[in-house]
């Protein structure tokens, strides 16, 4: 399997989530990539790009966002980095899983799902913006 | 994208989900769902629902809320493996049963 590279530039716009999981989906048929990191790594960018928009630009500025991601042999790497406010969605507690029905909320689900499919994360603030680094095993 | 079909079973009401749940798409399910008024025994049918975001799960939680408030069931049925582990991982596994085809869920609810 030759390395293969996926280099997106978005602007802040829940508009772009369908032609964006378009390309996602492309990418990881022609990288050969299983379905099961293929989610996983889709559900990851469908999140950030979600909680970037609707959080990081509280002023309604313009923002660019820009994903990359890359299959390597047997891993698959995505770098997301937006020019929002900084926001480290690590760093919150896990949401509780143990409540009722009636005491649960949907509140750091998707960051939860997030950070339990990936093999690695890690975020960082760099020149201004929130970057975020995960590997997913194939 | 998403097309969503309601077929009456006897005194169940199968919601058959194709396509994907997310940010865009949910709010069809949501305002689908609860412009059902929803009441009684409603089966979500995911066989043909290739994704599932936090997006989508906020969805299923508030209509399982719903019905069971106003005393009836949800139960979804025919996930795909991915979509499954969606649920696992949230913990909707323990609050939502489950059924591996329609035909199973019928013969439980129906």
């Amino acid at each position: 399997m030759t390395d293969m590279r996926l280099d997106l530039r978005l602007p802040n716009n829940l508009g772009e989530l369908d032609a964006l999981s378009t390309r996602i989906e492309g990418f990881m048929e022609d990288a050969g990539v299983p379905p099961t990191p293929a989610y996983r790594l889709q559900l990851a960018v469908d999140e950030f790009f979600n909680n970037a928009v609707d959080y990081g630009y509280p002023d309604g500025r313009a923002g660019e966002i820009v994903i990359e991601v890359s299959r390597t042999g047997d891993r698959l790497d995505l770098f997301f980095s937006d020019d929002g406010d900084p926001f480290d969605p690590f760093a919150a507690p896990p949401p509780d899983l143990d409540g009722t029905l009636e005491e649960r909320r949907i509140g750091g689900l998707g960051v939860h799902l997030v950070r339990t499919f990936a093999d690695h994360f890690a975020y960082a603030r760099e020149n201004g913006r929130n970057v975020k680094r995960l590997t997913f095993a194939l | 994208m998403i097309h969503i079909d309601r077929i009456v079973e006897g005194a169940v009401v199968v919601t058959a989900v194709k396509g994907r749940l997310d940010s865009s798409s949910s709010p069809k399910l949501e305002e689908f769902l609860i412009d059902a008024a929803p009441s009684g025994t409603v089966l979500l049918d995911f066989a043909e629902l290739t994704y599932i975001s936090s997006a989508g799960l906020r969805v299923v939680l508030k209509a399982t809320k719903l019905l069971r408030g106003a005393g009836g069931t949800l139960a979804v049925c025919g996930l795909i493996p991915q979509v499954h582990e969606v649920f696992d991982v949230s913990g909707f596994s323990s609050l939502i049963p489950i059924h591996p085809s329609r035909e199973a869920a019928l013969a439980t609810l129906g």
